[in-house]
C-alpha cells in the first residue's frame, strides 16, 4: 500500500507541476487576445470627454451625494483610459479640446436610506440612485443614453452607492461604440 | 465525589451561550471605546480655526475616508492628513459654495462590522441598533485655476459643521446654504421625478 500512495503523491505533485508551469503561459496570452476585443478600441480612443455637475432635478438629493457623484465620476473616467483628457465643467482647457463629448448626468430616483437600518434588518434601509445620462457632442448631438442604478443593498455607507453609480456610468460608456448605434436606453443594474 | 453529572449535550449549550455572551460584551465594550477614538486631537493653535475632519472624498492629493486636521486661514481652507506633512488648500476667493448635512454612520468600520455579523442569535443585530453615531457632512464646491468645478465632503463631529460654515461666511464665501438631513427613518419615502 505504501509504495501506491507515494506513487500517487508524485503523480499529484507533476500534475501540480505541469499546471503551475502551464497556466503563466497560457494566461498572458488569454488577456493578449481578449485585449482587442475590449470597449477600448482604435477610433475612441480620440475622444476627450467633459464631465458636467450632476443635475438634481427636482428631488431632494443631498448635496453631499450630488458631488460625490461628480467627484467619482471624474475619478472613474479617467480610470478607464477611454478617453485623452477628463476635463470638468468649466474647465477652460475643454474648449480648445477636439472630439468633445459632454456628459449629463439627471438624478431620477433617489432612495436616502439608511446604514443603521441595513445593518439590524438586512433586508430593508438600501440606498438607491437611478439616473439618466448622456452622452453629447459639441453641436448638442447624443452619443449615448443610458439609465443608471447604484445601490448599496448590505453594507457599506450610503455615500457608496454614489461610487457604485459612477463605476456603473463608467462601464457603460466603456461598453458603448460611441457611434450613436446602440439602443437608445437600456437600464444597467447593479446591487451590491 | 460531590460532583453533578451534567450531561455532555446540556454542558455544551451552556458553553455556548456563555461564550455568546462574552462576545457580546466585548463587542458592547468595542462599540463604547470606538466613539472615543474619533474624540478631537489637538489642533494647530497658530490657526484661526482648527477642527478634527475626517475628508470623505474630493481633494486630490489626499485619501478618501482619512482623518487630519482642517484649518480655515484668511484666505485659504486648508486641510492636513495625520501623519502626512502634505496640506491641501483653497483659497476662499475659489469656493462657491458651502453646504452642510448630517449622517447617521456605524461606527466601528469593517472590524465592528465583521464581528457584528460573527456575533450569534441576532446578537449583531442588537449591538447595530446602538453602534451608531450621527456626524456633520460638510460639502465644498469650489473652482481651480483652469475653471474646473470640484466638489469635497469632509465628515465633523456633531456641531462642528455649522462652525466651519459660519467662519467660512464670515470670510465671505457665498452661496452656502443647508440641506436637509437625511431621513434615517422607515417612512423614507422614494423620491422619483415624472
Amino acid at each position: 500500500m505504501k509504495p501506491s500512495k507515494r506513487t500517487l503523491l508524485i503523480a499529484c505533485a507533476g500534475v501540480i507541476l505541469a499546471l503551475t508551469f502551464a497556466f503563466p503561459v497560457q494566461l498572458p496570452s488569454q488577456t493578449a487576445a481578449e485585449k482587442p476585443a475590449g470597449g477600448s478600441g482604435g477610433s475612441a480612443e480620440q475622444y476627450n470627454i467633459q464631465v458636467n455637475q450632476v443635475d438634481r432635478g427636482n428631488l431632494d438629493l443631498a448635496y453631499s451625494f450630488q458631488f460625490a457623484i461628480y467627484e467619482n465620476l471624474v475619478n472613474e473616467l479617467k480610470k478607464t483610459r477611454r478617453f485623452q483628457q477628463v476635463f470638468r465643467e468649466g474647465d477652460r482647457a475643454a474648449r480648445e479640446a477636439p472630439n468633445l463629448l459632454v456628459l449629463k448626468t439627471t438624478v431620477e430616483k433617489y432612495n436616502p436610506g439608511s446604514e443603521t437600518q441595513r445593518a439590524v434588518t438586512t433586508v430593508s434601509g438600501a440606498t438607491k440612485l437611478t439616473v439618466r445620462t448622456e452622452l453629447l457632442t459639441r453641436d448638442g448631438e447624443v452619443v449615448m443614453e443610458r439609465t443608471v442604478n447604484g445601490n448599496v443593498r448590505f453594507f457599506g455607507s450610503n455615500l457608496r452607492a454614489t461610487q457604485n453609480l459612477a463605476r456603473n456610468i463608467a462601464k457603460a460608456i466603456q461598453q458603448s461604440s460611441l457611434a450613436g448605434s446602440e439602443q437608445p436606453s437600456a437600464t444597467l443594474p447593479a446591487e451590491f | 465525589m460531590n460532583r453533578f453529572i451534567v450531561p455532555w449535550s446540556q454542558t455544551h449549550a451552556y458553553l455556548g451561550s456563555r461564550h455568546a455572551l462574552r462576545l457580546l460584551a466585548v463587542l458592547i465594550g468595542c462599540t463604547l471605546t470606538a466613539p472615543a477614538q474619533i474624540t478631537p486631537q489637538k489642533a494647530d493653535s497658530s490657526a484661526p480655526f482648527s477642527i478634527q475632519a475626517t475628508h470623505v472624498l474630493g481633494f486630490e492629493n489626499a485619501k478618501g475616508n482619512c482623518n487630519g486636521i482642517l484649518s480655515i486661514h484668511e484666505h485659504s481652507l486648508q486641510f492636513q492628513q495625520n501623519g502626512n506633512a502634505g496640506i491641501q488648500q483653497v483659497e476662499t476667493g475659489a469656493i462657491r459654495g458651502v453646504f452642510l448635512g448630517e449622517e447617521d454612520k456605524q461606527v466601528g468600520g469593517l472590524p465592528m462590522t465583521l464581528g457584528k455579523t460573527a456575533a450569534p442569535f441576532g446578537g449583531g443585530r442588537v449591538v447595530s441598533l446602538f453602534a451608531h453615531k450621527k456626524y456633520d457632512s460638510l460639502a465644498l464646491e469650489y473652482v481651480d485655476s483652469d475653471g474646473g468645478v470640484h466638489g469635497t465632503i469632509f465628515q465633523l463631529e456633531k456641531g462642528q459643521g455649522e462652525v466651519a460654515k459660519n467662519q467660512l461666511t464670515a470670510l465671505g464665501v457665498t452661496g452656502s446654504g443647508e440641506e436637509r438631513p437625511t431621513k434615517q427613518s422607515a417612512a423614507e419615502g422614494r423620491n422619483e421625478t415624472k
